[in-house]
């Protein structure tokens, strides 16, 4: 009998936060549930795209960071 | 998540030992992460980059203090500092985080693609404005749950002891706030191409 999941497990699965038995499960009910197969493919999809989503810092403030980090010593002998 | 050859634990140790090359390997690993849950916050791309250096002195300090055992975790641990930062921030100025929709023309965009045609890389600029938009206009406690699992690489677990509800009431927010967002995106007419987003 194959087992029923919700989105939630789902969600967990796509964030890699299941057992290794639960993941098999999982992909066994992929393959057998449409419903479940279509909530996967819309969860993963959003997912996917959040992973695309980042901004990045200038340039000017990531050198900042690292002459921070250089000139520490000289910080900490004060 | 995603498999380095040399790991952040391993990055430190050297970095401890005096090797700023360690360092500066490990600030451009998680850099944007790490800018994009403070941008999420704060919605100032000004502000963001001077809390971005505010979270990376703390680190730099307690590292080189020997303050440092959060061993094997340091992206969560940094995107705490920085998560703690930001809010700390509005508790001072007295001001919450509004949810407006950007006008586009402050923000540092500067997403990176290979070899994509100028109209297709302008789809995807114009659809990543636009969910970063639809993220602050999630509620609170959805938005909050998304970022501390998705960019704070928190797990649903420490995100429940977190926020002191349980993991159900975190999956369940989670839950909600990937289903609003994809439902935005659809109301809005967002292409899932996935030509445009590879997996």
């Amino acid at each position: 009998m194959i087992k029923t999941f919700t989105q939630d497990d789902l969600i967990r699965y796509i964030y890699q936060e299941t057992t290794a038995e639960e993941s098999i499960e999982i992909e066994t009910a992929l393959i057998f549930d449409e419903a479940l197969s279509d909530s996967y493919n819309e969860l993963s999809r959003t997912v996917g795209l959040l992973k695309q989503v980042q901004v990045k810092p200038s340039e000017g403030t990531v050198d900042r960071i690292l002459s921070y980090s250089k000139s520490y010593d000289l910080h900490a002998l004060r | 998540m995603r498999k380095y050859a040399i790991s952040d634990s391993q990055l430190i140790s050297q970095y401890k030992n005096g090797n700023e090359d360690a360092f500066t390997e490990l600030v451009n690993r998680h850099k944007n992460k790490i800018y994009t849950t403070i941008y999420l916050i704060v919605k100032d791309t000004y502000l963001a980059e001077d809390l971005l250096q505010e979270t990376y002195v703390k680190v730099v300090n307690t590292i080189k203090s020997g303050r440092y055992n959060e061993e094997g975790k340091f992206l969560p641990w940094v995107t705490r500092i920085a998560h703690n930062l930001a809010i700390d921030h509005f508790r001072k100025a007295k001001r919450y985080p509004m949810i407006v929709m950007e006008d586009g023309s402050n923000i540092f965009n500067t997403l990176e693609f290979s070899e994509d045609s100028i109209e297709s890389r302008k789809i995807q600029q114009d659809t990543h404005a636009l969910l970063r938009d639809l993220i602050k206009e999630l509620p609170d406690s959805q938005r909050e749950v998304l970022m501390m699992r998705h960019y704070m690489q928190m797990s649903f677990q420490e995100i429940a002891e977190a926020t002191d509800v349980s993991i159900n009431t975190a999956l369940g927010r989670m839950r909600y706030a990937l289903i609003n967002l994809r439902k935005k995106m659809t109301k809005l007419n967002i292409a899932y191409d996935q030509n445009l987003y590879p997996r």
